[in-house]
């Protein structure tokens, strides 16, 4: 089985096993395993319904509804995976609680596996004919199942459909005047904007990622990586105090670990310019300029050049010349030479000028 | 199209090509009758061990007319890198600075960060919007006990070229123990490389046989004499002891038969790939909106066409390319395996709209006008499909929604 199967997952695949006839389980992949890459391990369903929607068939589902009464949004382009969902319900004169929805929408920036579950939300929603506090009961699994399957790295593309939803139904409650604490419905969006965030690249905070090891019963980082991607850039929230594996010791408790430690790349050191006898680099440099703005570059502007200083190392002077001469191999030696010959003389026989 | 199917419109050179029909012709026989060992004394041996050395001198006259004794064979360029690198630091104990860039092929990044991970100093070089280098931070990074410089000739996601004729010589005027290593593995056949006039400050070359129409599994390392550098792969004494494993015959042959065909009419191979390379390049920008070429301010391989196509995501776009048949790659997240997109591409800062929604399309000289025509007739399609689904997209006016326009001049991040 996928990864990512919530405690209301296992009871929502039997609600939704009485409404669906099951894929033919000879259709299910052996998706646990790792996939090497990508070399694209979908199931032709996946397959055929990113096609379909991609060339907008008829009966898929992209696209947004004016004036929704359900809007939910999850992901973000800077993370590479962002979805917009909406829907619209027959409202309930009487009862919003018998509000159904009738119509799903998506737009989707993201891979194929993406698209594919958001299609696959939008159509688990419309063919339930679900109000919306029971289309909440629809999960990442179930998305997964209506796909025969995603690749364990894709698993949070199907994540992110049923987070959209949740967002939607919550939205929806609040237009409606739907108290769902009271109904007891454990959705908590404003979770995500609360709370230390562990995970910097993909903004995910304490709390947030905490439910979503408990509720996607996420064992490992590499389960919480394939699942909703924390912890699957920089690395860094692993294993630092109140990183990913604290997270997952405080929910399942402490798991035998392997430390890493990752090494840091120090800034580029100044290189030590000459020894304590001498006169100090500030010192060098600004004889260098005198001379430069003194002797030199009167010298060569009267041919037209000019020189630019780029960097001083130790007695090592990088020069770039301009202007007229700049293009001539022959010319600018001979001005590389006059240059040399000149600080030689004037402020240090080391000197070399190397020539930018 | 040289061994690949008919119906295959091969766009991703740059990842590996086609075996030219004549390599396979020269290898043959040293898959089949001359099987032997070219280290053996026999009589029957030696038509094999001169393969190998009219190989190596093929080789040797390819990279500029060097000794031939400086042009080592290995398994790959990935090889070569690694015998390149760490030979050098074994050989150098006494220094323990590397100058790198950041957007190296991870054969040298992953090596870099082991040895900065063994205790040496590396320095990471970053690059501006174009992927150049600035050669006053290359400067700045030079060091009393800097040991080698390690940077690429062109790089395989842009194609960007960087000045190693200049780096080089940089290099050596600044301190001439400092040893220059360049990968050329995506520059061999498509740029001149002479190691004697124009890159005579280059200590170490690596190169690979099938990014020019060679079989995979065929490396070189072009060692200039004198360099302090041990072997890596340790074991019989193939290769003058500096690389052990008996000598992979046939696969040397064929890269050596490759080389001869680059050098074949050369520059209007060239020329005819950068002209079929503009013409989809021009075409594509002026029929998609709110596209960029990745590396277009940079000089650039001729082959190489790196786009990058605001608010939509890579792989759905080579999903739907390689419905029409067409091989293309991506340096978005979702097709990489990992969850970040290509090193390459952040190092350039490139827009978050746009760094997911990669393009590379790399050229070779088998590519067919019919090909590119192809291309430019399906792409704009592709990106209108997936456009229509963005949520960032006004599909009813055709254009980015008004949030999302002041997105795409938002620079994402180098780090991570």
């Amino acid at each position: 089985m996928w990864i990512a199967c919530s405690a209301r997952g296992s009871t929502l695949v039997i609600f939704l096993a009485a409404r669906y006839s099951a894929p033919p389980t000879d259709r299910f992949l052996p998706t646990t395993t790792t996939v090497p890459n990508m070399g694209w391990e979908y199931s032709d369903k996946t397959k055929q319904i990113f096609m379909d929607a991609v060339q907008g068939k008829p009966g898929t589902h992209l696209g947004e509804i004016e004036n929704p009464d359900g809007f939910g949004e999850h992901g973000s382009i800077a993370c590479g995976d962002a979805l917009r969902f909406t829907f619209r319900v027959e409202r309930d004169p009487a009862d919003p609680l018998k509000d159904v929805i009738v119509e799903a929408r998506y737009l989707t920036f993201g891979c194929t596996s993406a698209i594919a579950a958001s299609e696959a939300l939008c159509t688990l929603i419309e063919q339930g004919g679900y109000t919306p506090i029971q289309a909440l009961k629809i999960t990442n699994g179930n998305i997964v199942d209506f796909l025969d399957g995603l690749p364990a790295q894709k698993i949070h593309c199907s994540v992110m459909g049923a987070e959209a939803l949740e967002a939607a139904v919550f939205n929806w409650a609040q237009r409606r005047g739907v108290d769902l604490r009271e109904l007891g419905v454990d959705i908590r969006p404003e979770e995500r904007e609360e709370g230390r965030i562990v995970c910097q690249c993909f903004t995910l905070s304490e709390p947030d990622l905490k439910r979503k090891i408990r509720e996607l019963g996420l064992k490992t980082i590499a389960d919480i990586t394939g699942a909703i991607k924390a912890g699957g850039a920089c690395m860094s929230c692993h294993h630092v105090p109140g990183g990913l594996q604290d997270l997952l010791n405080q929910v399942w408790g402490p798991q035998p670990t392997v430390l890493k430690v990752l090494p840091s790349y120090p800034e580029p050191r100044e290189g030590p310019p000459g020894s304590q006898d001498e006169i100090s680099p500030f010192q060098f440099s600004k004889k260098v300029e005198k001379a430069m703005e003194e002797y030199i570059r009167p010298m060569l502007q009267q041919h037209g050049g000019d020189v630019e200083l780029v960097d001083i190392k130790d007695t090592l002077l990088y020069v770039r010349l301009t202007g007229s001469c700049a293009g001539c191999a022959g010319a600018g030696q001979t001005q590389k030479l006059m240059i040399e010959t000149t600080l030689k003389e004037t402020v240090d026989e080391r000197i070399r000028v190397i020539a930018v | 199209m040289a061994s690949a199917a008919d119906d295959v419109v091969y766009f991703d050179n740059n990842a590996t090509t086609p075996v030219a029909p004549e390599v396979v012709e020269a290898m043959m026989p040293y898959l089949t009758t001359e099987y032997f060992n070219a280290s053996s004394a026999y009589e029957r041996a030696r038509p094999v061990a001169e393969a190998v050395t009219r190989s190596r001198a093929t080789l040797a006259r390819f990279l500029g007319g060097v000794e031939p004794d400086t042009i080592l064979f290995t398994s790959c360029a990935t090889e070569s890198v690694n015998a390149a690198i760490r030979g050098a630091v074994h050989a150098n104990p006494h220094r323990r600075h590397i100058i790198t860039t950041r957007v190296e092929h991870p054969a040298v990044l992953e090596v870099c960060k082991e040895m900065a991970g063994a205790g040496l100093e590396v320095t990471f070089l970053p690059v501006d919007r174009s992927g150049r280098l600035d050669t006053r931070d290359f400067i700045r990074a030079l060091q009393p006990d800097t040991l080698l410089v390690a940077v690429m000739h062109a790089n395989n996601e842009t194609g960007v070229i960087f000045p190693i004729e200049e780096l080089s010589r940089l290099t050596k005027e600044t301190d001439p123990e400092i040893l220059f290593f360049t990968d050329a593995t995506q520059t061999a056949g498509k740029l001149p490389l002479d190691l004697r006039r124009t890159l005579p400050h280059a200590d170490m070359l690596a190169c690979s046989g099938h990014k020019l129409h060679a079989p995979k599994g065929v490396g070189a390392l072009y060692v200039k004499r004198g360099t302090r550098c041990r072997p890596f792969m340790v074991g019989g004494h193939q290769e003058s002891g500096r690389r052990a494993g008996t000598e992979n015959v046939p696969f040397i042959v064929g890269m050596a038969r490759a080389v001869e065909l680059a050098e074949d009419r050369h520059d209007a191979t060239v020329h005819r790939i950068r002209t079929l390379r503009d013409r989809l390049e021009k075409e594509l920008t002026a029929r998609i909106p709110c596209l960029e070429v990745n590396g277009h301010d940079a000089p650039r391989l001729p082959n190489t066409l790196n786009l990058a196509v605001h608010f939509i995501e890579g792989e759905g776009m080579l999903y739907q390319l390689n419905d029409h048949g067409i091989c293309a790659s991506s340096g978005s997240a979702c097709t990489s395996g990992s969850l970040e997109p290509s090193h390459v591409l952040k190092a350039m800062r490139i827009p978050f709209t746009a760094i997911h929604g990669s393009v590379r399309f790399s050229l070779s000289r088998y590519t067919t006008e019919g090909e590119v025509d192809r291309v430019i007739e399906v792409f704009p399609t592709i990106v209108a499909n997936l456009r229509r689904l963005s949520p960032y997209w006004d599909q009813r006016h055709d254009r980015p929604r008004p949030e999302s326009e002041a997105m795409m001049r938002e620079e994402s991040s180098p780090a991570g």
